[in-house]
């Protein structure tokens, strides 16, 4: 009973410090423009205009679609190659291994800013611009990094003990890798696809360079594109409506990830 | 596995159609990259910051093209800076899928330099000139050549609270003085506007230079020149902030943080461009009723004061299709008729001086005599091809503003500032 | 017989040995490299032009603005830019987030990840809403900072100091920033560390508690040697985003007071003064800081990095 106090304790400090600047922004999206900087934590006046506002257009649920698609389908592909290059990396011993490494480090330091440009013409170019592979494949490369590194590392605290007792059963390689390794790798996976996903849900400089119309417009950047009533006027309530639509995917995307990080591993898997 | 193959030609039959079709898919989006000719008319990409109620504008013109060419509205990012970066990233590299730019005033010496605009000539030039007012006017010019059309223009003006302040005051002294009266008496005294480091404070320092009759750079926008008026401009900055009449977050404000501020009433002078007078009518009628309105203050008694001019301007892009098209397209969206229904219904002071007096202004605008009689003596800010380094130093040497020291200030800014122009060293 | 001291005798006896290429050997390579070389060919593809673009334009005079003046002047913009004041202020603000934010973060991270790993109860509600201030969009998050630290229209500005404006002075400014970053990205090193934590064998935890092992003991002699490949990633990947800390400053006080990063002032130089010369200079400085750094860490993590020839084979 006490450890379930202590831990309910711990939890609660970490949702306050966690959520409270959240509840900041809905509520900031709930207030009226001209209640809106009156300081109050909880709205005086609530109204929905906010959220209306925003789906007034089909704007704003294009650029949704855009962003879960092109969001999903990066993670989905960065994470399946990351996998491959990271199990290639801890397991494998090839010439060239820690040049892959780090050259895969070297581009995920590189300042994005002045990368724009010259992959806005490579775009234009080859008729990228404006489209959903032209998103993708930016976002392939820049997680990539993270993502092998990260699949690295958990590939690394794998036993080995574990693969060749599988293929003494008799498992081949495949088998080995399927059956015994995968699961273990599960969350490191997870993690990597939570991370890239994040990553490329939230992206904001690629996604304004790289596109020009709703087309593939993300939702990041359709919240620059928000008008306020007049020429100054900043739509604070509409972007925090906004900021609070685009956070709930990735509510969802965590909550049915977050699970499987920590699903059962290897105790018992190591004896001895 | 074998009855899988049992028909393998229709198989692969079925296959290579799924296969075009998700290329197709994949590729269809590239096709339509922009918006391009179709069947003979020509279209034109108009790239400006969001307006409401501009497509209004764009439908009648192109009713009123009849064919000859068809605008498309390519909104652009809210802010001046996004815009600009947008569209200099295209035309750093020669897209032809720009048409008419929406400019901000301070952009046409760079751009026009930069040769990714054209000029205005022959009949074009001027039915612009003719009606505009000079300051806009000015606006868009770069070598005495007319490269950019005023659409919208902008001031700023002093609000003030007729509650507090009977007679508002006509220079700066006065205002600071008010204030301090009004503290002493316990009342909201706190006199609003933008210190924070952005284009906001450069424009503050240029109006008051302007009003000092003072220099930043020489006229051909070569030369940095800090002369006596620049300095006394920067007395009263120093003095205004050190006056303890600002507001506290006085140096990190912004537009639309001082709109705020003076709604929820705690401030007694505001000064801030007319889009505040919309926004209290709707958010806050109550401070509305007891706010008045004056020109900008001056420095000497008796000198009426001179602000700098805002807004913007369109241009013909140098690398348009069809470039004779593009520049009708943009005569008409910057007519005066486009400029009235703007103005009424989107907030926009027109820099076409007939609008002014058309009847329907005056319920948007009372304040447009106001506006007038600034916008007939206004000063815009220094025309050099690199305003935007100019502005990113001065910016970055003026805040805090209470940390000016006038003539130390003076002079490592006339440093910079000829740094800037010359495009050497580093920007902040 | 624990995992770690099968370990040890490999790591204390391996070294590199001249074997004969075998044909297990060759075909290892060959499923080595094709696994690789999706990942490979997409990054190199994608960013092999603009980096070295980059390069080559940091040893050239170009401004877009006047591009008659155009000229190749080999190093001359780096000294340019190392002997500049601007550069300097922006680094030591840059330096002193970075070492903050991410000291604090491993260790708030390092607790956070215990909490989410070993709750007992609403396991799922503390994971999600611990990794939402990750998830949010960093740019409206900054706004929410600034109305919330902005005197008059925020609930935090009024807590500090009673009619001061916390963002107007450099030292709370740069204290504010330094919050939003660790809010913002402590989930990041926390769900890392977590997912490190999870593969800790519990046998090992349970056989060193049998020992007489104190929770210190277990957590410094078990957990964090188990979690050293986590715990390299965690570090050296928010190190190298913080090092480039932009949205929050520019949100919240767009520079003023030399609260301007690195990154802010590359990005001014390059969008604002079209100084493509400069900007790409400050660019490559920064990345060759950031592979110093990276360079330092790898090293002292020693074996815990990825590609480190002798990682459990045995």
């Amino acid at each position: 009973m006490n450890s379930k106090l202590k831990w309910g304790v711990l939890d609660v400090i970490v949702v306050v410090f966690a959520l409270v600047p959240v509840l900041w922004i809905v509520s900031l999206s709930f207030k009226t423009t001209a209640t809106l900087t009156d300081g109050n934590f909880i709205p005086r006046e609530w109204t929905f205009d906010n959220y209306q506002l925003i789906f007034q257009t089909d704007q704003f649920v294009r650029a949704l679609i855009n962003s879960i698609g092109i969001a999903l389908i990066s993670t989905l592909i960065a994470v399946v190659l990351g996998t491959m290059a990271a199990y290639a990396i801890s397991r494998l011993d090839f010439p060239g291994k820690s040049l892959l490494v780090g050259v895969s480090l070297l581009i995920a330091m590189f300042p994005q800013v002045s990368l724009v440009s010259p992959l806005f013409n490579i775009e234009r170019n080859t008729g990228l611009f404006d489209t959903w592979p032209g998103l993708i494949l930016p976002y392939i490369t820049f997680a990539l990094p993270l993502a092998i590194y990260t699949l690295s590392a958990f590939f690394k605290q794998i036993p080995w003990d574990l693969e060749k007792a599988a293929k003494m059963d008799g498992a081949t390689q495949g088998e080995a890798f399927r059956k015994v390794i995968a699961p273990l790798a599960a969350p490191g996976v997870f993690t990597t696809a939570i991370l890239v996903f994040i990553f490329c849900w939230n992206d904001f400089l690629f996604a304004i360079s790289l596109t020009s119309t709703e087309q593939s417009r993300t939702v990041p950047v359709a919240l620059s594109f928000f008008t306020g009533a007049s020429q100054f006027e900043d739509p604070t309530g509409a972007i925090s409506a906004a900021a609070v639509v685009i956070t709930i995917p990735i509510i969802l995307f965590v909550l049915f990830f977050q699970r499987r990080i920590v699903a059962g591993l290897t105790s018992g898997a190591v004896k001895g | 596995m074998e009855n899988r193959d049992r028909h393998p030609r229709r198989r692969r039959a079925r296959a290579r159609v799924l296969a075009a079709g998700a290329a197709i898919a994949l590729l269809a989006p590239l096709a339509a990259c922009g918006s391009d000719d179709e069947g003979g008319t020509p279209v034109l990409n108009l790239y400006q910051f969001p307006v409401e109620k501009m497509q209004d504008v764009i439908d009648t013109c192109n009713q009123q093209a009849n064919g000859a060419y068809r605008i498309v509205y390519q909104v652009l990012p809210r802010t001046a800076d996004d815009q600009r970066v947008q569209m200099v990233r295209r035309l750093a590299a020669h897209d032809d899928s720009m048409d008419i730019l929406g400019l901000d005033v301070t952009w046409t010496q760079e751009f026009a330099s930069a040769d990714w605009i054209k000029e205005w000539t022959g009949d074009a030039k001027s039915q612009v000139e003719n009606g505009t007012l000079a300051g806009p006017l000015a606006s868009g010019m770069y070598e005495n050549k007319l490269y950019a059309a005023p659409n919208n223009t902008n001031v700023q003006l002093l609000w003030y609270r007729k509650d507090l302040v009977p007679n508002p005051p006509a220079t700066w002294d006065e205002m600071i003085q008010d204030a301090l009266e009004l503290k002493q008496q316990g009342k909201a005294y706190q006199v609003l506007t933008m210190g924070a480091q952005y284009e906001g404070l450069v424009v503050l320092f240029n109006s008051l230079v302007a009003s000092a009759g003072g220099h930043v750079v020489s006229d051909d926008g070569k030369t940095a020149v800090m002369d006596a008026g620049a300095v006394e401009a920067l007395q009263i900055m120093k003095k205004f902030a050190t006056a303890g009449v600002t507001a506290p977050s006085f140096s990190n404000a912004v537009e639309d943080d001082v709109r705020l501020a003076f709604q929820t009433g705690s401030g007694a002078f505001q000064l801030n461009w007319p889009y505040v007078y919309a926004s209290m009518q709707s958010d806050a009628p109550d401070v509305l009723k007891n706010v008045g309105w004056a020109r900008y203050p001056g420095i000497d008694a008796g000198t009426p004061s001179i602000t700098t001019i805002g807004g913007s301007n369109v241009a013909v892009s140098a690398y348009s299709k069809h470039p004779d098209q593009a520049f009708q397209a943009a005569l008409c969206l910057r007519s005066a008729a486009s400029q009235k229904y703007l103005a009424v219904n989107s907030g926009q002071p027109p820099s076409i001086e007939a609008v002014y007096d058309a009847p329907e202004m005056a319920q948007a605008y009372p304040m447009k005599a106001e506006i007038l009689d600034e916008l007939k003596n206004a000063a815009p800010r220094p025309r050099t091809p690199a305003y935007q380094n100019l502005s990113t130093v001065v910016a970055a040497q003026l805040s805090p503003p209470d940390q000016i020291d006038p003539e130390r200030t003076a002079a490592s800014l006339k440093k910079s500032i000829q740094d800037a122009i010359d495009s050497k060293g580093v920007l902040p | 017989m624990t995992a770690t001291e099968v370990r040890k005798p490999a790591r204390a006896g391996a070294k590199p040995r001249k074997a004969p290429l075998s044909e297990g050997k060759r075909q290892e390579r060959k499923l080595g490299w094709l696994l690789c070389a999706p990942a490979a060919i997409v990054m190199v593809a994608v960013t092999a032009y603009p980096i070295l673009y980059s390069f080559w334009l940091s040893l050239q005079r170009y401004d877009l603005k006047f591009p008659d003046e155009r000229k190749f002047i080999w190093f001359t913009n780096y000294v340019t830019v190392l002997s500049n004041g601007y550069w300097w202020t922006a680094f030591g603000v840059t330096m002193l987030i970075t070492v903050v934010s991410v000291a604090v973060e491993l260790v708030l991270g390092m607790g956070l990840a215990l909490v989410m790993h070993r709750t007992i109860i609403g396991r799922g509600l503390v994971r999600t809403s611990a990794l939402i201030p990750y998830g949010i969009v960093t740019v409206v998050a900054a706004f929410s900072w600034r109305y919330a630290w902005t005197p008059g229209t925020g609930y935090l500005a009024n807590l500090v100091s009673p009619d001061g404006a916390p963002l107007t002075e450099r030292a709370s400014a740069l204290a504010i920033v330094i919050a939003a970053e660790i809010w913002k990205t402590t989930p990041f090193m926390a769900l890392l560390l977590m997912a490190g934590l999870a593969l800790v064998p519990d046998d090992l935890l349970k056989a060193a508690s049998m020992d007489g092992a104190s929770w210190w003991q277990r957590f410094t002699k078990v957990m964090l040697p188990v979690m050293k490949p986590a715990i390299l990633v965690a570090l050296l990947f928010r190190t190298l985003d913080a090092l480039r800390v932009f949205d929050n400053i520019y949100v919240l006080t767009n520079g003023a007071n030399e609260t301007s990063s690195v990154s802010m002032i590359a990005y001014n130089n390059l969008m604002k003064g079209l100084n493509l010369g400069i900007g790409s200079t400050m660019s490559v400085l920064i990345f060759l800081t950031v592979a110093i750094i990276a360079f330092v860490f790898v090293k002292l993590f020693g074996t815990a990095a990825p590609g480190s020839s002798d990682d459990g084979r045995r």
